[in-house]
This record gives C-alpha cells, sequence and structure tokens, in this order.
C-alpha cells in the first residue's frame, strides 16, 4: 500500500540491499584506454550503485586493474570519463572516502607496523589511529607484530597490515584488487569478515578476484571483462541466465575459451 | 601549510631521525675533525710567532703625540694625509699614525697595501718591536713603558687603485655560506633521491596517492629533506664554529676573524640565495627521483646535474674579474650552475645586485618548476614499477 502510493509520486523503492537507496557510486562511460598504440580498453560503460558489491572480473591482463587505475587518476584515459560520485577522484578534495588495496603489494619495509599503520591513519585523518591500529592488529592475529620490522612479516602478515590500512577511515569506497590472493581459508575467511562488515556499514565495494566462488557468494552485480570490452554485465541471476544458467567459473571458461596466457 | 604535506613532512623526518645511519652519516665528519684538531694539539710542538719586521722594509712614522725619540729614524715631520700618501704612492711599505691623544686613547693607526687576506700578517706589531728598542735606549724608559702598554694599533688597508681593501675579509661570510651550500649538495643528495624512489621501489605509491595528492606528498618530502639537511649542517658547522672561538687568540684564527666585514646586503642575498639555491636542488632531486624506478638509476641522472651544479668552481679564476666574460654570464643565469656561480660572484663582490637579485629569480622560478614537474611526473609514474628509464630514453623495440 504504502508503494503504491509512493509509486505516484514517482518514487522507485530501493532494492533489497540492507534497506539503503541504490545511487551511483561510480560511473564508467564509454571509457576508452590505448598505451603506445596499443588498445586496451575499447569501449567500456559500466556503474557500481552505491551499497553494492560489484565484482570487477577478467583473465589476467584484461584491463581490469587499468580501469581502476583510470578511476583512481593514475591514468589519464584516451577517450570516455571515469565518476566517483558524480566527479573525477581527488584524494584531498572528495566527499566519498576511497580505500584502495592495489594488487602491487608493498609498504614501507624498513619501518614497524605501529608506525606505518599511524603515518597512514594520520594521513586518512582518522581520529585515534594508534587505539584504531591497536584493535586491528589483534583481530587479525598480529598484536604481538606491532614494532616488528614489516620486512620481517610474512606475505600474509603484510596483505592484513595493507587491508588494514585500506579500510581504517572506514571508506564509502572500497576497491579490493585481488584481496584474499595467496590466503589459506582461515585467512580468507577472517578477511571476507571484515569486508562484509564494512558492506554493511554501507560501503560500496569494487572486487577485482579470479575466485568465482567469492563473487557468487559476496556480490551483488559483477562485470566480465575481455579483450577491453564488458562481455557479461549485470546481477550474478542476470548473467547466469544470460549465460543458459552455467556457474561463473564456466561461463568464465567459455568466455576465455583456449585464450591462455 | 597544508595539514597532508605537514603529515608527510612529520613522518619523513621523525624516521630519519630514528634510523642509526642518518646519526652516522651526520656525526661522521665533526668526528673526524675532532679527532684530526686531536691529534694536532697533541703532536704539534708550541711555536712562538716572531714578528715579521723585514730589515729593509720602508717605514714611515707620524707622531703628533710625541711618543718617540727623535732618534728613531722612522719619523716623518709632516701632516697625516702625507703618510697615507706615501703608502698609496709606494714610498713606503708602512706608515704608523701616533695621534696627539694616544696618551688618552691608547690607539695608533697602521697604514699599509692589503695584500688580499692577511690572515698572518702581523705588520702591526713593528710598532712595538720600534717603541720598544726606543724606550730601552731612554733615560724615562719606565714613563715610556707605562704610556705604551695595552694600546690598540687601528690596521688601515689600502689599495693603490683606491679600490675596496678589505675584499675577501668582506667575501668571508658569503664562501662561508657556500661552503655550507656545498656540503648540503654532498650530503642530502642521495636522500633527495631515495625518499622519491622509495614509493615506488616499495610498491606502495598507489596505497598513497589515494590518500594524498602528489602534490602534497613531494612537498612534504622536500620541506622533510631542507629540515633535515639543515640539522645535518648544523650538527656539522657548530662543532667548527666552536673550535674556531675557542682558538681566537690563534694567529691564524684571529687573522680571519679581525678580518671578516659584515656587509648585510651581500650577507641576506647569499641566504636567500641559499635557500632558494636548496630548494632548486631538492626539487631536481626530487624530479629525478620520481622519473625512474629505482635508486641505482636515479643516482646515474644526478651525477651529471651535481657536476654541471659544481662547474664554476673550475672556472673560479674567471669568477674575480670585475667585468664578467660570456663564460661567467652563462653560469650565473644558467638555472643548475647559477647557485655557486653567484655565491662565487658574491663573495668575490664581482657582481652587480640588481644582476644578483635577476640570478635569484632565475633559481626560484626553476625550484618552482622543479617541483612542477616533480609532482607530475610523480603522479604519472608512481604505478610504472618497472622502468628503469625515462620514455625518452628507452630505445626503440
Amino acid at each position: 500500500m504504502l508503494f503504491t502510493i509512493l509509486k505516484l509520486f514517482h518514487f522507485t523503492p530501493p532494492p533489497p540491499c540492507y534497506n539503503r537507496p541504490m545511487k551511483n557510486m561510480i560511473d564508467v562511460n564509454h571509457f576508452k584506454m590505448t598505451f603506445d598504440g596499443k588498445t586496451v580498453i575499447k569501449d567500456l560503460s559500466f556503474t557500481v550503485k552505491k551499497g553494492e558489491i560489484f565484482g570487477l572480473l577478467g583473465a589476467n591482463g584484461s584491463g581490469k586493474t587499468t580501469t581502476i587505475r583510470a578511476l583512481l587518476g593514475f591514468y589519464t584515459p584516451t577517450g570516455g570519463e571515469l565518476l566517483i560520485d558524480g566527479a573525477k577522484y581527488n584524494p584531498e578534495n572528495t566527499k566519498v572516502t576511497v580505500g584502495y588495496l592495489p594488487e602491487e603489494r608493498g609498504l614501507y619495509r624498513k619501518e614497524n607496523v605501529i608506525d606505518t599503520m599511524l603515518y597512514f591513519g594520520e594521513l586518512k585523518g582518522i581520529k585515534d589511529p594508534l587505539e584504531w591500529s591497536r584493535r586491528y592488529l589483534k583481530r587479525v592475529g598480529l598484536a604481538d607484530k606491532e614494532t616488528e620490522k614489516i620486512e620481517k612479516l610474512s606475505g600474509g602478515q603484510q596483505q592484513k597490515i595493507q587491508l588494514g590500512i585500506t579500510i581504517m577511515n572506514d571508506p564509502k569506497l572500497l576497491i579490493l584488487d585481488e584481496p584474499t590472493k595467496g590466503f589459506d581459508p582461515m585467512n580468507r575467511r577472517l578477511l571476507m569478515e571484515i569486508i562484509e562488515e564494512h558492506h554493511k556499514k554501507g560501503a560500496s565495494i569494487i572486487m577485482i578476484t579470479h575466485y568465482m566462488d567469492e563473487v557468487e557468494r559476496f556480490c551483488d552485480r559483477a562485470l566480465l571483462l575481455k579483450d577491453g570490452t564488458a562481455r557479461a554485465y549485470g546481477t550474478i541471476k542476470e548473467i547466469k541466465q544470460e549465460f543458459g544458467g552455467k556457474s561463473l567459473d564456466q561461463i568464465f571458461v567459455d568466455v576465455y575459451g583456449g585464450d591462455y596466457e | 601549510m597544508n595539514k597532508f604535506t605537514m603529515r608527510v613532512a612529520k613522518f619523513e623526518i621523525m624516521r630519519q631521525l630514528k634510523k642509526p645511519a642518518f646519526w652516522a652519516a651526520t656525526l661522521l665528519i665533526p668526528f673526524m675533525i675532532g679527532l684530526i684538531y686531536f691529534v694536532s694539539f697533541v703532536t704539534s710542538a708550541h711555536v712562538e710567532e716572531e714578528p715579521a719586521f723585514d730589515e729593509n722594509s720602508k717605514i714611515a712614522i707620524i707622531d703628533d703625540a710625541g711618543v718617540l725619540s727623535k732618534r728613531v729614524p722612522y719619523l716623518v715631520h709632516d701632516d697625516k694625509d702625507k703618510g697615507i700618501e706615501m703608502v698609496k704612492n709606494g714610498e713606503v711599505d708602512y706608515y704608523f699614525y701616533i695621534p696627539a691623544d694616544f696618551a688618552e686613547n691608547k690607539k695608533a693607526e697602521f697604514y699599509h697595501i692589503s695584500e688580499g687576506l692577511e690572515i698572518f700578517n702581523n705588520d702591526a706589531s713593528i710598532l712595538n718591536a720600534i717603541m720598544t728598542q726606543d724606550a730601552a735606549s731612554r733615560v724615562d724608559a719606565l714613563d715610556v713603558i707605562a704610556l705604551t702598554n695595552g694600546y690598540e694599533i687601528v690596521d688601515n688597508k689600502l689599495t693603490k687603485d683606491g679600490s675596496d681593501a678589505n675584499a675577501l675579509g668582506k667575501a668571508i661570510i658569503p664562501f662561508f655560506i657556500g661552503i655550507v651550500f656545498f656540503m648540503f649538495i654532498a650530503l642530502c643528495g642521495n636522500r633527495f633521491l631515495l625518499t622519491v624512489v622509495e614509493e615506488k621501489e616499495n610498491r606502495i605509491s598507489e596505497m598513497i596517492l589515494t590518500s594524498i595528492s602528489s602534490k602534497h606528498l613531494i612537498v612534504g618530502k622536500i620541506i622533510a629533506l631542507l629540515v633535515l639537511g639543515l640539522i645535518q649542517v648544523v650538527v656539522l658547522v657548530v662543532p667548527v664554529l666552536l673550535l674556531i672561538f675557542a682558538n681566537c687568540d690563534n694567529a691564524f684564527i684571529s687573522g680571519i676573524l679581525s678580518s671578516i666585514e659584515i656587509d648585510p646586503i651581500s650577507i641576506t642575498l647569499s641566504i636567500i640565495l641559499f635557500i632558494a639555491s636548496s630548494v632548486f636542488y631538492a626539487g631536481v632531486c626530487t624530479f629525478v627521483g620520481s622519473l625512474v624506478s629505482t635508486a641505482r638509476d636515479a643516482s646515474s641522472f644526478i651525477g651529471p646535474a651535481i657536476i654541471v651544479m659544481v662547474l664554476p668552481l673550475y672556472f673560479m679564476s674567471l669568477f674575480m674579474a670585475t667585468e664578467p666574460n660570456f663564460i661567467v654570464q652563462f653560469f650565473t643565469y644558467f638555472p643548475f650552475s647559477a647557485p655557486i656561480a653567484l655565491m662565487l660572484r658574491n663573495g668575490f663582490g664581482t657582481i652587480s645586485i640588481p644582476e644578483f637579485c635577476i640570478g635569484i629569480g632565475v633559481v626560484i622560478v626553476s625550484s618552482v618548476i622543479a617541483i612542477r614537474l616533480a609532482i607530475t611526473t610523480f603522479q604519472k609514474n608512481a604505478i610504472n614499477f618497472n622502468i628503469a628509464k625515462p620514455k625518452f630514453l628507452r630505445g626503440r623495440k
């Protein structure tokens, strides 16, 4: 009854995603990218709605990371526009806080864990970076590594620190490039829990991953990239329907066929 | 100042100050200076410095106070200015004037042709020797000794052509600032490069640049590096100054100190130039660091830049000429060589204030350009983790 009345006033009810309105967090319109004469992205358009988890899928070299880098201003697009909350991204002049866990993993190797986290905490303007960092380290089982130099930590431990730095300011947009790459199942579960918590707090999340089970479980919508164009785009259900009800794994294999790198 | 810039600067300063390597590099030179001083102090024998009194020197004394007896051979009965003329004409080497109020003021005047920076000059003590000899042969010796005890000789350097006789004395502070700049280049260059390359080497630039802009990152780093450079230079210079002031009675050091003449304009311009040059150097280093992806690649680029910067030192004699030639003019206005060229010309007093201001303007504009280039290049190359050389230097495939 209420929705009927609202429809009279052209109000669209929100989709069932934690009861938040679904507006666009990201708009990519006719994005083209060329490097040294080689076209990497041909004509890509998609949106990421506020509050959703969006899967950016594709084989290695398909242009996923390039798209994210162009979105964050590391690359100037050859054509088209990439907007976050309706504007080009500027880290210091945006209403939307962004957390980015890049594909290239790295931290200040010679610094200790807590100093590194404090630095990023200060840069991101969080209130009590020390308290936050200690709470996070305890949660991910690294409380005893606080004064350890980053270079002494294992790859997985470093990745946990990086994820902590990425989420420490409760970003409204979280971009995670293969967040669980190289993790054991226990830690993978822990990290996905943390990511889900941020989603529940209202963050929009773009997840680049090769684990199709993660996509099926967590993502509201996805885009499958091949040769710089979208080969599949929509909700997980829509994508599956488009490919005759196949699993995402099978769809991925079908799209890429024998294109091994 | 922007809060992001300050946060970057604070982080960079604190992390460097915590590093033992920073303090090892900073304290090494003062330690070596102290060691050399200690060894020379322990091993050297004390040598009495005899006043240099050449028997063949031509001396004139005008004694309006009547302190000396008439038997002293150098006495000239004329007015004060005649003595000064005699020095300028070369008729005498040394001219002493004892004014009529000598008994009250205890001051005599000494005139001679300047030989440049006369740090070993004991010629003024010739008058002492003459007075002592004269007193010894007099019946009123005790009165003369009492009269001449503890008097001061005012040293007046003259030049034959009327130019500034203490040009080198005026140059000491500008040259000192130049040396400090040279030390700054030598001590800080590597760190300037490493600090910018570090983000790329550690694959951290993407995470940083989604938190702050490259502008605030680079400017924050430059501020931190300038502060660290200043700390290093202060740690280096303060012990040297303390040593100098602790040895004021040494003839060599007192010679230098007494020659120092403070020219406020020259010193102010030198300080402005030092700051602008340091920022320019920092800007160039950060630009080079932002172009390449590893510290090793960066060092191969910065080497030629440092050589060009210090090149004016190899042509130092040209900078002494009052009329500058083409090479001097080129070095003065070419941004890389301008800092040291301007410091040299300012030190030698062979540059006019308008020329000096234009030179400083060139350095300031170049600094701004270098920093802007560093910011843009860092943003563009932030994710080029594997490029060893900039694109324009890479060969075609």
